[in-house]
Parts: C-alpha cells; sequence; structure tokens
C-alpha cells in the first residue's frame, strides 16, 4: 500500500492497494474548485495504470454539473486501461444528479470502499 | 433578511460567488418555508445558471455582473438571474435524454427537470432568466 499526497484539501487522502487507486473526497465542489479536482485525478491516474478508481465522497454534501464532467473525464481514463470508476458513500443529494445525468449507469455505486474493493472488476 | 420576502443579491461571474450565492439563495428559500429538497434543487439550479453565465454569457470571465433576485411568490419562489452577456438564448431546452458520457448541457437539463417554470427572455443588453419552484 502506498500513500499520495495530491497537494489539495479536496481530495485529503489517496493510496494504492494492488489494482486500485482509492481516494477519499471532501467538500462542496462547483466550478471553483473542480479544476482543482481534475488535477488531483490525474495526477493520482499518472501513477500507472489501475483497474479501479475508488472515490469515497461520502464527504461531498454537494457537486455541480462541472464536478460531473471530472468524474466523467476520469471514467474515460480508466477505461482505457480497462478499470472502472467507482464511487461510495454517496450523500442524497449527490446521488441525485448522478442519477438525472444518467451517471448512476456507468459508474459502479457502493455502500462504502472495502464494499468497492470486494467487487469484482 | 431585512426584507423576508425578496433577496437580491449583486455579485459578479467569478465562479468564488458561486458557493455564497446559492447558500444564500437557499437560506433565503428555507426562511420561505420550502421544503429541503426544493431549496437544494433551487441552489443546485441558481448555481448552473450563473455558471452558464460565466462560460457562455461572459465567454469565462470573472469581473463582469450578475444580479440575482429571489422572491417569494404565492405558488413558491421565483429566483431572477439577470446578466449583460451576450444575450445567446439556448435555442431550445435539450430533452432530458442525454449520453451521460457527454454530460454537456446538464445544467439546462437541471432547470428542465426541476423546476415548475423555466423563462429566457433576451434583454437589449443581455438576457434575464426566470426560474420557479412550487411548494408542493
Amino acid at each position: 500500500m502506498s500513500d499520495f499526497n495530491t497537494g489539495t484539501d479536496l481530495v485529503p487522502l489517496a493510496r494504492r492497494e494492488g489494482d486500485a487507486i482509492i481516494a477519499r473526497v471532501e467538500g462542496e465542489i462547483d466550478l471553483h474548485n473542480s479544476p482543482e479536482l481534475r488535477s488531483a485525478l490525474l495526477q493520482l491516474l499518472q501513477g500507472g495504470p489501475a483497474k479501479k478508481l475508488i472515490l469515497n465522497v461520502s464527504g461531498v454534501p454537494y457537486m455541480d454539473s462541472s464536478a460531473i464532467a471530472v468524474l466523467v473525464e476520469a471514467l474515460q481514463k480508466m477505461r482505457k486501461f480497462g478499470g472502472k470508476l467507482y464511487l461510495t458513500g454517496l450523500q442524497p443529494r449527490v446521488r441525485g444528479l448522478l442519477e438525472i445525468a444518467r451517471l448512476d449507469t456507468i459508474f459502479v455505486l457502493k455502500k462504502d470502499e472495502q464494499e468497492a474493493l470486494q467487487a469484482p472488476v | 433578511m431585512a426584507d423576508e420576502t425578496s433577496l437580491k443579491l449583486r455579485t459578479t461571474s467569478d465562479p468564488a460567488n458561486l458557493a455564497p450565492t446559492r447558500h444564500r439563495i437557499e437560506a433565503f428559500c428555507a426562511h420561505q418555508q420550502m421544503n429541503p429538497e426544493a431549496c437544494d434543487l433551487i441552489g443546485l439550479c441558481v448555481n448552473e445558471a450563473m455558471a452558464n453565465v460565466h462560460r457562455h454569457a461572459y465567454g469565462g470571465a470573472d469581473d463582469q455582473p450578475i444580479e440575482v433576485l429571489a422572491e417569494r411568490v404565492q405558488r413558491g419562489v421565483r429566483v431572477s438571474i439577470r446578466d449583460w452577456g451576450n444575450g445567446h438564448t439556448p435555442a431550445t431546452l435539450p430533452d432530458v435524454k442525454i449520453d451521460p458520457l457527454r454530460p454537456g448541457g446538464l445544467g439546462l437539463i437541471c432547470l428542465k427537470q426541476y423546476m415548475d417554470v423555466v423563462q429566457f427572455s433576451p434583454q437589449p443588453d443581455g438576457m434575464l432568466l426566470i426560474i420557479e419552484k412550487d411548494r408542493t
């Protein structure tokens, strides 16, 4: 297991476990700070191909469409390696936005990090 | 809130203003006895409308004016978002059918899906967007 420093409070904790990158995302995310989230996720993915990118978003009470666009970009990068993007701990407001964008059909939604780690790729 | 049935905010197109504006609008809606989900949805739609003003009406400029007026109306809350940008109206509000891998236009889809009234009124010097959410 190795830890990453993304340099942003939006992603205060990130680590690699085997073929999975696990990151905790925190705070409200809108057009003001979504570029910061994008940089952090791209930095994590530069660490080498992974089969799973697991984002624990239990600390994200709000995100807007710019944050959604960042998640979709990360998903598309994961798919290039045959990987998947998992979201865990979704708060209701964030889940609602994912549903309206139909992203609940392309991300893998799990209760927590452990469940995402144990899920088959 | 000095005038309890309306709230006028003069701000700019800097995305740093999205969160404080959203929070104040949500608090106003709560003060008008809108349910928590409706407050959240109005906050989201104001956020998306302002982000679209920043991106499209002002071409990404951070220092241009935006006025947001929230008012209590008989059926719920009305929010007017005025800008002095290029005045382009989205030709039609997009259908709710969207490709999840191409999330562009999601802000407009949120407006259509979540608000009871969405009205773009081109002005001689910009745009006035009016959205309304009913209490029920």
